[in-house]
């Protein structure tokens, strides 16, 4: 009989750490990763050789990369595997790394996300599928259709998709870790230039390169190694879907809908239970489909209830604390650890200027095109 | 005489275009871009997949004016479109001219577009949906 990841052993987050996302540079990634590994171990209280399992969520820079990363936090010969689930590899590596725990075949499994964005080949492009419109829908385009058929629907403006941006321009201003750390007007957001329908420049998340890590352990190895039950954040759920086939529907919104569900069931909680999200805000308009997807606002209603300050930190609940993939970046492999990151510092009331008063479950959710989506739910110490 | 941009998609003998098509005769569901392995929905395998074609007409769903793309042969700005086909799938597309998002809920129908001549003199064309008549379809945007 299959089980949920609740009714296995408890895993929870003890360390998390990141390298800052930032403009394509000369860093290599090498010391990226190992930048955010040693906040990480740092975080938790925990060496190296404490760590049993390694999975890197990496998709643009190059094939088997963990080795020449990790051998400079010394040798242990553990199992390294790389994740490639295009935008949620970083999420895919952590429910593998919880897996690992809850399962019983490790006490301690670390998730680190890097990538230094690189041309990358399509798997469309591989398989030799084409379409009429030959290569001229690049992801822009693809939610820039989305958001043209949710004005027509809805009767949404061009100015409340910009809103989504000032938002998280707001909270990324706050997050040192951030590509973008500048407050943005809605003036600003709706400038030039136009990218794709109503989408301009500032609407479109910045891809850059970074790292993120977040270690994961059993209570046994919470007891054992000495670490604070305190700031362990425990991992309710993790959910995974691939898309199936939905005729007219949208199908990004379906797929969230879908494994949103079943991510709130496993954890037993419901929707409005939830005090903050991540979520895949890579254009602003997939932010207002998803908070709808996931129940959080009616069908059409997102914008207005975010114009209200429903999502804003200190508000109903608070979507991207962090910036989202819209401030805080998008360099692929790291963005689904980085959510974590977030929802860890939200959960342990660490979080500083972007702190969610009394944040005490989080949602992590992120789509991969091809297409996938995982979500997680998580919960503070008891 | 016409020679197709993508012979995979489409026959350009035809004075409107006509999509290259596949249905499945196990559960009956039409696709394009055909599917020439198996079927997605029932995984019925290759020889239940069957080649049928497809008029190029239907309801325009979306559509989107794009001003920057960074292929090399692809000059912005083109409008691309989702069009529901009378036919089954709902597939994308170039638009033959910019719209606006009054413009969904139209019917749509193809026309060949003439993309540039070949070595042969021959002209290179790929379907491109035009807006036949606005539809009633009762959008709330402007
Ligand atoms: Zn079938």
């Amino acid at each position: 009989m299959s089980r949920t990841l609740r009714e296995m052993r408890p895993v929870s987050v003890v360390g998390v750490g990141l390298h800052p996302y930032q403009r394509p540079g000369d860093t290599p990634y090498t010391a990226l990763g190992v930048h955010a590994v040693r906040a990480a171990l740092a975080d938790a209280g925990l060496d190296w050789q404490a760590v049993e399992t390694a999975y890197t969520g990496t998709a643009t820079t190059a094939m088997g990369l963990s080795r020449l990363m990790y051998r400079h936090l010394g040798a242990s010969g553990i199992p390294m595997t790389q994740v490639e689930n295009a935008s949620a590899s970083g999420s895919t590596a952590f429910r593998q790394a919880c897996i690992d725990v809850a399962s019983g075949l490790v006490e301690v499994a670390i998730a680190v996300g890097v990538d230094k964005p690189a041309a990358f080949r399509r798997p469309t492009t591989a398989a030799g599928v084409r379409d009429l419109a030959a290569g001229r829908i690049v992801p822009f385009t693809h939610f820039a259709l989305l958001a043209n058929r949710y004005m027509f629907d809805h009767g949404a403006t061009p100015e409340q998709f910009a809103m989504v941006a000032v938002k998280n321009a707001r909270n990324g201003a706050g997050n040192p870790n951030a590509q973008r750390q500048k407050e943005r007007t809605l003036e600003e957001v709706l400038a030039p230039p136009q990218i794709s329908g109503p989408l301009t420049r500032l609407q479109c998340c910045p891809i850059g390169e970074g790292a993120a890590a977040a270690i994961v352990a059993s209570e046994d190895a919470i007891a054992r190694l000495g670490l604070d039950p305190a700031r362990a954040v425990r991992v309710l759920s993790s959910a995974a879907r691939s898309e199936t086939v939905y005729q007219a529907e949208n199908f990004d919104a379906a797929l969230t809908r879908e494994t949103t569900e079943i991510a709130l069931a496993d954890a037993g909680i419901a929707a409005d239970a939830l005090d903050v999200i991540e979520l895949h805000d890579a254009f602003t308009v997939e932010e207002l489909l998803y908070i709808e997807a996931m129940g959080l606002a009616p069908a059409g209603g997102a914008a207005s209830q975010l114009a209200e300050g429903q999502f804003d930190i200190g508000g109903r609940v608070a979507v991207s604390p962090s910036g989202g993939l819209l401030a805080m970046g998008h360099p692929i492999g790291p963005t689904g650890v980085g959510q974590i990151c977030e929802i860890a510092a939200q959960l342990r009331g660490e979080a500083g200027l972007r702190q969610h008063p009394g944040a005490r479950l989080g949602l992590a959710h992120m789509v991969g095109v091809g297409a996938v989506c995982l979500v997680h739910v998580l919960a503070a110490a008891a | 005489m016409r020679v197709a941009a993508d012979p995979g998609l489409y026959d350009p003998e035809n004075p409107l275009p006509t999509l290259h098509g596949s249905r499945c005769d196990a559960c009956g569901t039409t696709f394009f871009p055909p599917l020439g392995i198996g079927c997605e929905i029932c995984g019925a395998g290759a020889e239940g997949l069957r080649a049928v074609p497809l008029a190029a007409a239907g309801t325009l769903h979306s559509l989107a004016t794009v001003y920057v793309h960074a292929g090399e042969d692809i000059e912005a700005p083109f409008t691309v479109a989702e069009v529901q086909l009378d036919d089954g799938p709902l597939i994308r597309g170039l638009m033959s001219e910019p719209a606006t998002i009054d413009a969904i809920g139209s019917r749509v129908a193809a026309q060949w577009a003439e993309l540039r001549t070949d070595a042969d003199g021959n002209d290179v064309v790929e379907p491109r949906f035009r807006i036949e008549d606005r539809g009633d379809a009762g959008g709330g945007a402007a």
